[in-house]
């Protein structure tokens, strides 16, 4: 087989690892916030159950959590999987598990803002969730930047993982490809892949940082 | 400033009656009113721990009294709830009441607490805008009007760490007086500021006062308390021990522990 086609297989299935990552991320990012909100919540229930959740989440492998999505409505409700519904176990699985990763460094983003900042609003009449949105967020978001675009970046190849429920994503395109070729280069040619979407993460992120430089605290 | 608030110097902007806090057993605050009239500059000094701050925090609506009364003007923030047995028990607030008289009072915190990601004329315009809901071309006109006067003109569009020490502080005082308070306190007026802007802030207090608004500072430098207040309440171990005309309670004091600290605070 020609290099040209092989890339061209490769890259025709990496738009399915693109798939999962994207959704992931849309998924993942909002989700994370009611749960590092639950976790820090007054209310001792909430808080223990989103504990529990994150514990469950951080604590087992993403392989499994995406077999118990993929095979429950079968085994536990009897229901047949509709054709595709991998990409979508898969999805759901991924944003998950991010969501309780993101909760954490949200929790930690959130508590690492001064006591002043939330008694300046305090006494200027900010509704809590005005002071959330208005005040903490935005500081937020720049403190935890770093820490997110490493997870962002583990995303990425994370997404290799969907091979196990039989995602045609680009890593299980390339085992095939090196099976049936009996030789390496599609595997090169994935770490090329892999690598240069890093890059353009590493350099958006850069991008993001520099512009939210304008202040220092 | 309004020529209805003129109208009400003289008349109490905020007071606490028989207020209380403990924290566990220890007693912050006993049995303490203070009371700030319009258009009048009361300070409050004493030691460390002889619960100044806590008197502020509690008046800033940041903590809660355990017992008495607090108004601010015609709104009653918390009193005193009776029991069955007809005896006072602990000081019930109403949420609303917290509400609206957070309207009524700003607060200048020592470290002044200004929001980092907001450029200096979003800092004074947001709470007026979004907590007060008040027109934004509105708002803004006015909060250049105050920066004007504090002489912050050019630095409307700086971020707050752009800015020195005095100028932050300025900033705070602007954001606190784009809500219109009846009430502004001042937590260590001066501490962050050299003789040439202690003056500058000595003549702005000055002013405010005149304009008919409250001020409440909280301080251990006696030479500013002294020059700048009507009225000075001395705390001790959670107590009024003294209180009285500026010069009168520096120069003159007549408890002993109140002389024995001004003996050792040096200015």
């Amino acid at each position: 087989m020609e290099l040209q086609v092989m890339i061209s297989m490769l890259a025709t299935s990496y738009l399915v690892s693109l798939q999962i990552f994207a959704f992931t991320l849309l998924g993942a990012i909002p989700l994370g916030i009611p749960i590092a909100l639950g976790r820090l919540s007054r209310f001792k229930p909430l808080a223990w159950l989103m504990t529990f959740y994150i514990s469950i989440m951080r604590g087992t492998p993403l392989m499994l959590q995406m077999f118990v999505v993929f095979f429950v409505p079968y085994y536990v409700f009897g229901i047949t999987n509709p054709p595709g519904f991998n990409l979508t176990a898969c999805i759901i699985a991924f944003i998950l598990n991010y969501a309780a990763y993101f909760a954490e460094i949200y929790r930690s983003g959130i508590q690492s803002m001064p006591r002043g900042q939330y008694e300046a609003a305090e006494v200027l009449g900010y509704s809590k969730p005005q002071t959330f949105f208005r005040i903490i967020l935005p500081q937020g978001a720049k403190r935890i930047l770093p820490t997110m675009g490493n997870e962002v970046i583990t995303l990425v190849k994370d997404t290799s993982l969907a091979f196990s429920i039989g995602v045609a994503e680009m890593f299980t395109q390339g085992k095939g490809l090196v099976a049936s070729q009996r030789n390496m280069i599609p595997f090169a040619i994935c770490a090329i892949f892999y690598w240069v979407t890093c890059l353009l993460i590493e350099f958006l992120l850069r991008r993001i940082e520099k512009r939210l430089d304008y202040y220092h605290d | 400033m309004t020529d209805v608030t003129r109208a009400k110097i003289g008349t109490p902007a905020v007071s606490a009656t028989n207020v209380r806090k403990a924290f566990g057993s220890k007693e912050v605050l006993c049995d303490i009113s203070l009371t700030i009239n319009h258009g009048e500059v009361v300070s409050l000094i004493g030691p460390s721990g002889a619960g100044k701050s806590t008197m502020l925090r509690c008046l800033t609506l940041l903590d809660t009294f355990d017992a008495g009364r607090l108004c601010y003007g015609d709104i009653e923030v918390c009193a005193p709830s009776v029991g069955t047995d007809g005896s006072e028990t602990k000081a019930e607030y109403s949420k609303k009441a917290m509400r609206e008289a957070r309207m009524r009072f700003g607060l200048v915190f020592q470290n002044f607490n200004l929001f980092p990601h907001f450029s200096v004329l979003r800092n004074v315009c947001d709470a007026p805008i979004s907590v007060q809901k008040r027109n934004s071309q509105e708002v803004e006109a006015e909060a250049r009007k105050i920066l004007d006067e504090l002489g912050l003109t050019e630095h409307a569009d700086k971020v707050p760490c752009q800015l020195s020490g005095g100028q932050q502080q300025r900033v705070a005082i602007a954001r606190a007086l784009a809500m219109n308070p009846d009430v502004l306190y001042f937590d260590e007026a001066t501490s962050a500021l050299d003789p040439k802007l202690t003056a500058d802030m000595h003549a702005l207090i000055r002013r405010l006062a005149g304009e008919g608004m409250a001020i409440g500072i909280v301080t251990h430098e006696m030479g500013f308390a002294r020059e700048v207040s009507d009225r000075i309440t001395f705390l001790f171990d959670g107590q009024i021990v003294e209180e009285g005309p500026a010069q009168q309670v520096i120069d003159n004091p007549q408890d002993e522990r109140t002389q024995r600290f001004l003996a050792h605070s040096v200015d």
